[in-house]
């Protein structure tokens, strides 16, 4: 039938950009060479308290879920302004539905929403879809911050 | 640790993230999800009589909980929420098993994951596709019919993906009320005792005064061959990776018709195989009319058949045997997907309710209950388990609140089962409230019956030709003045959003004379009901003869 036909291979191509969708969010430099490894995925709480909240650099958390359209705007948005400060700051992804108690305990109630922490302490909170500028100005307080 | 001390520490580390996460202001930033607020409860008691409430009754009762509800859909976190909010302990259990498909789902229960939500989605889906048509004759330029065609990948992901995002903000509501929630299986041990099954296979024992059951129900697998191994059912069709195909959907109650009717305009092709009524339940009238329009949309109808067997072929297509009840003859045909649709059971068994002497209806096995009591004098039951209530999200909500401001703030109002106005979400919608006309006649007598009628033309349905012949609508009051009514039925566009406010005037016992009395608004299809005067005893047509004045 024409009309199934049809519909198979749209999701076949749905599939494509799916993927490439995941290929965003997936830390960066894990394969490079790079030093630095200023991307990365929160795995659970203990990790999240290694990486995060003991981490000698000051940390955007980036409370993101897979079907939320601004979170996935926000990403590649968030990673150029991290790779700008060569490592000065990293960046650590919280997915909201594998690690629910982590937000809820930083009180995450719509999504994306982006924390600076350092020093384990939360300096600055960030909810919603930003441009790049305000980004950058977000991270750079940050950074500056003592 | 007490339970005062628990739920200050809950205080506590709330009050203390929310200190720690500053006050930055959203300013001009796109949200996915904004949280709501909670909403004072209706009656909401003085901060004095919240406090009394739940210092004494904690006290009182020697339990770890004031209420432990099991099931987390519509009905058992409305009666949470609204318990927590008059200052009891509450812990809600939500657990899904997964289908026979596989399929599984998030908190919120049927309505959100695998109900109301979704299946008014793939509807909306369908009007779209149907009103892109239109838009040609309206003057947009648009491509040919068939190259109109639907991604059901893409649907299936928005649909998803907006269902995911339900389930968060009801998780992050039952944390800001500061209700626990715990993902596990819970089953009754006592009459106080509710039996935990976490996902991760540990186990815990809740002790509660109150415990509410709330489980709903799941699609039930007749017992035919082939049937469990190869059907889904409405549990799966909203996730299927796959478009389904040409689909066979036995049973005709609303949910196969609503699923064949969006399979059929997505442009699939689709059955329904009907034992013996379509929409039992239903006025009969309005339920031969909703059929009408499916066949005329393309819609199969396989009248007065049973399923008989269903073999996996080596393409992957089911071969479904099927037996006609009344000439007896077998016949059979090929499908990608079938869904199987005949009803649904209650979870009752599951939770071992019959095992600590809920009283449980011998057929249906739901809870046999007067105003959300069961039997057993701390146990309480709200929702689709329910014997001989209306399974509607909104009737298990109302039930729910209004059961919790019985038991913990001195609440008088009762749940009017009567009059709730309900929607079929067929291609052409069907919405209605009150009886039937069989039943007003049933109930009232023949001679005692007045019914208001009219087949009515939709401004809009003009100018792309869509055919009105199913557009009908009809009053069903008493034959005495001042006609108090009974029932309203009607066939139509957005049928959901038409019947609502006459719920609501129905509700207050409006008339035949006080609705003739009331001045429609032009061009709408509600209107409609304003304009009724022909009644069927007086056998005039009931046809419109033009289309203004």
């Amino acid at each position: 039938m024409f009309a199934t036909k049809f519909l198979r291979s749209s999701i076949f191509s749905a599939a494509i950009r799916e993927s490439s969708d995941i290929c965003s969010i997936l830390p960066k430099r894990f394969a490079s060479t790079a030093p630095q490894i200023d991307v990365f995925v929160v795995q659970d709480s203990k990790d999240f308290d290694e990486r995060v909240k003991n981490s000698k650099v000051p940390v955007i958390v980036d409370f993101f879920a897979t079907w939320c359209n601004p979170c996935r705007m926000l990403t590649p948005r968030i990673e150029s302004v991290i790779a700008e400060r060569k490592g000065e700051v990293v960046l650590a992804k919280v997915d909201i539905d594998e690690h629910t108690e982590l937000a809820l305990d930083y009180d995450i109630g719509s999504v994306p929403v982006l924390i600076a922490m350092k020093n384990g302490k939360v300096e600055d909170k960030l909810i919603g879809l930003q441009d790049t500028d305000k980004l950058r100005k977000f991270v750079d307080k940050v950074v500056k911050s003592k | 640790m007490s339970s005062m001390a628990f739920l200050a520490t809950r205080r506590f580390a709330g009050g203390l993230a929310s200190r720690l996460l500053g006050v930055s202001g959203p300013g001009e930033v796109e949200f996915v999800l904004i949280r709501r607020k909670a909403q004072a409860p209706r009656g909401a008691p003085s901060q004095t009589s919240r406090r009394f409430a739940s210092t004494s009754s904690r006290s009182s009762h020697g339990f770890d909980y004031d209420l432990v509800v099991i099931g987390g859909g519509s009905g058992g976190l409305a009666a949470a929420k609204e318990a927590v909010s008059l200052g009891k302990k509450v812990a809600v259990l939500d657990f899904v098993e997964p289908s026979p498909r596989g399929t599984t789902w998030g908190l919120g229960g049927t309505c959100v994951n695998v109900g109301c939500i979704p299946k008014k989605l793939f509807h909306q889906a369908a009007l779209l596709g149907e009103s892109l048509h239109d838009a040609a004759s309206f003057g947009w330029n648009i491509p040919e019919r068939k190259q109109i065609t639907l991604d059901w990948a893409k649907l299936r992901e928005s649909v998803q993906n907006h269902i995911k995002s339900v389930n968060w903000v009801l998780r992050v509501e039952l944390r800001d009320k500061k209700v626990e929630y715990i993902n596990a299986l819970g089953s009754l041990i006592d009459t106080n005792t509710v039996h935990a099954k976490l996902k991760n296979g540990s186990e815990r024992i809740l002790k509660a005064n109150h415990i509410l059951l709330a489980m709903g129900g799941r699609p039930i697998y007749p017992d035919i061959p082939g049937a469990l191994e190869n059907c889904i059912t409405s549990d799966d069709i909203f996730s299927l990776p796959e478009a389904p195909g040409k689909t066979l959907v036995i049973g005709a109650g609303y949910i196969g018709l609503e699923c064949a009717g969006f399979l059929n305009e997505f442009g699939m092709d689709a059955t329904v195989m009907v034992r013996s009524v379509v929409l039992r339940g239903f006025d009969q009238q309005m339920a031969g009319l909703i059929t009408e329009e499916m066949k005329s949309r393309g819609v199969k109808f396989l009248f007065k058949c049973v399923p008989v067997s269903m073999v996996r072929q080596a393409d992957g297509k089911v071969k479904v045997t099927w037996k006609n009840l009344e000439d007896k003859s077998e016949s059979s045909d090929l499908y990608d997907t079938v869904l199987m649709a005949t009803g649904r059971r209650p979870l009752t068994l599951e939770v071992k309710a019959d095992q600590v002497g809920i009283k449980l209806h011998p057929d249906s096995k739901k809870v046999v209950s007067e105003k959300e009591l069961t039997n057993i004098p701390n146990i309480f039951a709200v929702g689709d388990i329910l014997e001989g209530k209306p399974e509607l999200t909104p009737v298990a909500i109302q039930a729910g609140k209004l059961l919790a401001q019985r038991l913990y703030n001195n609440g008088k109002i009762e749940m009017d089962y009567d009059n709730v106005a309900t929607t079929v979400f067929s291609p052409l919608e069907y919405g209605c409230c009150g009886l039937s006309e069989e039943t007003a006649i049933e109930r009232y007598g023949d001679d005692n019956i007045e019914v208001y009628h009219a087949f009515y033309k939709p401004t809009e349905f003009f100018i792309p030709q869509r055919s009105p012949a199913r557009c009908y609508m009809k009053v069903v009051c008493q034959r005495q003045s001042p006609q108090k009514i009974l029932g309203m039925h009607y066939i139509g566009p957005q049928g959901g959003e038409v019947i609502q406010g006459y719920a609501a005037a129905m509700k207050v016992g409006i008339t035949m004379e006080q609705l003739m009395d009331t001045v429609g608004i032009h061009p709408t299809v509600s209107e409609e009901f304003t304009r009724l005067w022909i009644t069927k005893r007086s056998g005039i047509d009931p046809t419109p003869q033009s289309c203004c004045s």
